[in-house]
């Protein structure tokens, strides 16, 4: 495996604001990395940096590039969907295809085709007459036939309703991603990407507070339903977190004993919800 | 070089006005042709009494090609406004609907951008007026040719070749001009719109606009009030008639010294000092440094801030 994007103390000010302080994570290719964080966090910063978009301090490199020096080059192997509906209004999904088809090397008409025959999205139509669903439907249709290794998607569902993104994500994993790709994506709606993630980064207040795999998260976290009468022999374990649920507390343990912990009550593995609830009260307190 | 291409066209889709425009000026003109209301600008009305016969056959000619090169200079006038509008739109359209965040995923270079943007505005643009030109005087040809016949003359005259291939030379001529000599107000209005926060008519108009106030005030001089309305429009005075106002002909349009003074209006001006001059060059290079720092900030602009 090796290492597709490096990023060593990254920093970004706004004013007085500290958008990134100090971010150091690395992703390696074959990887779906989350990037999660609050609103404002600097999660699109991150991006911005990512794509070379946006100058920052520290040290960055994504597919052995400089992002910000050599962008023309990187965006030969990179593809990214930076917020929703950025499509030009004005034009027609087939000019959009011709277009792509000449400017980037590495797109596949047919690929394309094919994914826009199961959407309701005509060739004939311009962008702004198209619904938001179908927007997003050709943004990833043109992506997708990219031949990239490295994809870059923020807030990619933002506006869609539950059905298209949760088919979105399936399209995304079940006929897009492979060993030879990455996907590095944003959002806030946490619940619907967790069973895709291979990592999670979480941000706060530009900072990286959680840099983890999902089997480190399944090994070291334990969510545990607590009984009440254990409570308080359960809070002496230093839970990360806790809160009350249907006659049960629910506690976020860190690297405890399972079998201690089993006596407690049902022990599970921790939504990212959770655990990034828990990892930002965390990282705050 | 197929790449280009596409970005070219791209912008013909996006701003339909380069084709609209003149679709409509030639649009007009048929329509005035086929009601019989051709009137060829500097001649006064060539109706049913026509003038134009009672001059010598040179001087016919001569007025036809003033005819004909006023139309094209209606053609080219509004290709201009269209220029100016495309110009300040081309980097900042795509900016304030944020589609520029799509443009920039593709493997494109700012500076290929920028420059499928000014090829637009300093070549594409300048050869649709020149077609656009071509079309409206061969429609006036044709138009006035029906209609001399109809009053009993000869319609060939229209199509006498010092008259048309000399309007279609003017237009030619023109369009090559223009591109040149208008190459940096197009680099200038491209980097107020790659520039500009918002509201980039503000942002071009208003800086030369203050310093133009400001030095009248302060100064009480004009020499950037000169400078800007020389770029402007310098190019007649460089290129332009060097003979008498046609206005200034009497009622008697067909006395001999009134031949005399129309013999005398030269189109074109003197080409070798034009094209000599310091002015057109330097503009020229004032053009490229507009365009480099154009692809400058298009490059390093913070799309986040």
């Amino acid at each position: 495996m090796t290492d597709l994007i490096v990023a060593r103390g990254l920093g970004k000010t706004f004013g007085s604001t500290r958008a990134l302080n100090d971010v150091s994570f690395q992703v390696g290719s074959g990887r779906i990395v989350g990037l999660i964080g609050p609103n404002g966090a600097g999660k699109t910063t991150a991006m911005k940096a990512l794509l070379g978009l946006t100058r920052f301090e520290g040290s960055l490199s994504v597919l052995g590039l400089d992002p910000y020096r050599q962008r023309h080059q990187l965006m030969q192997d990179v593809c990214f969907i930076a917020d929703v509906a950025v499509l030009p209004r004005w034009i027609r999904v087939h000019q959009l295809i011709n277009l792509v088809a000449a400017t980037h090397p590495r797109f596949r008409r047919d690929v394309c085709e094919h994914f826009l025959s199961r959407s309701d999205v005509k060739q004939k139509s311009r962008v702004k007459e198209l619904s938001k669903g179908m927007v997003t439907q050709l943004h990833l249709a043109l992506v997708m036939a990219i031949d990239a290794k490295l994809l870059v998607l923020d807030e990619p569902t933002l506006g869609l309703d539950i059905l298209m993104r949760k088919q979105f994500y399936e399209t995304l994993l079940n006929e897009y991603f492979d060993e030879q790709r990455t996907i590095l994506v944003t959002t806030h709606q946490v619940e619907e990407i967790e069973h895709i993630l291979t990592d999670l980064l979480f941000i706060d207040r530009g900072r990286i507070v959680l840099d983890a795999s999902m089997e480190d998260v399944q090994e070291s976290y334990a969510q545990v339903a607590v009984r009440p009468e254990y409570v308080a022999a359960a809070r002496t374990h230093k839970p990360l977190a806790e809160r009350q649920g249907l006659g049960r507390t629910h506690m976020l343990f860190r690297g405890a004993d399972r079998a201690e912990l089993g006596r407690l009550g049902e022990v599970g593995v921790p939504s990212v919800a959770d655990l990034f609830v828990a990892t930002i009260q965390g990282a705050r307190a | 070089m197929s790449r280009f291409f596409w970005l070219i066209r791209r912008e013909i889709w996006e701003h339909k006005a380069i084709w609209v425009a003149p679709a409509i000026v030639v649009a007009c003109l048929l329509l005035l042709v086929v009601t019989g209301n051709v009137h060829l600008g500097p001649i006064g009305g060539m109706g049913t009494d026509a003038p134009l016969a009672g001059f010598p056959p040179e001087t016919q000619v001569k007025l036809l090609l003033i005819a004909y090169a006023g139309l094209a200079l209606v053609v080219f006038m509004v290709m201009g406004i269209v220029a100016f509008f495309y110009s300040l739109d081309s980097l900042y359209a795509d900016r304030r609907d944020r589609s520029v965040l799509f443009w920039k995923s593709l493997p494109l270079s700012d500076a290929e951008t920028v420059l499928s943007k000014f090829a637009v505005a300093a070549v594409v643009i300048p050869l649709v007026a020149l077609i656009a030109a071509i079309i409206a005087q061969l429609v006036v040809a044709a138009g006035g040719s029906v209609k001399l016949s109809m009053s009993g003359m000869s319609g060939g005259i229209m199509w006498q070749p010092e008259a048309i291939l000399g309007g279609f030379m003017m237009a030619l001529l023109w369009s090559i001009t223009a591109m040149l000599w208008y190459a940096p107000i197009v680099g200038y209005l491209m980097l107020a719109s790659a520039w500009a926060p918002k509201g980039p008519f503000l942002w071009a108009v208003l800086p030369p606009a203050s310093i133009f106030l400001l030095e009248r005030v302060v100064l009480y001089s004009r020499h950037v009030g000169d400078f800007i309305t020389d770029r402007l429009f310098g190019l007649y005075r460089l290129l332009g008639s060097r003979g008498e106002r046609v206005g200034d002909m009497p009622d008697n349009p067909a006395g001999s010294d009134v031949a005399r003074k129309i013999g005398e209006i030269d189109l074109v001006g003197d080409m070798q000092d034009f094209y000599t001059s310091a002015d057109l060059w330097l503009g020229v290079v004032a053009a490229g440094l507009l365009l480099a720092a154009a692809m400058w900030v298009r490059r390093y602009r913070d799309e986040t801030a």
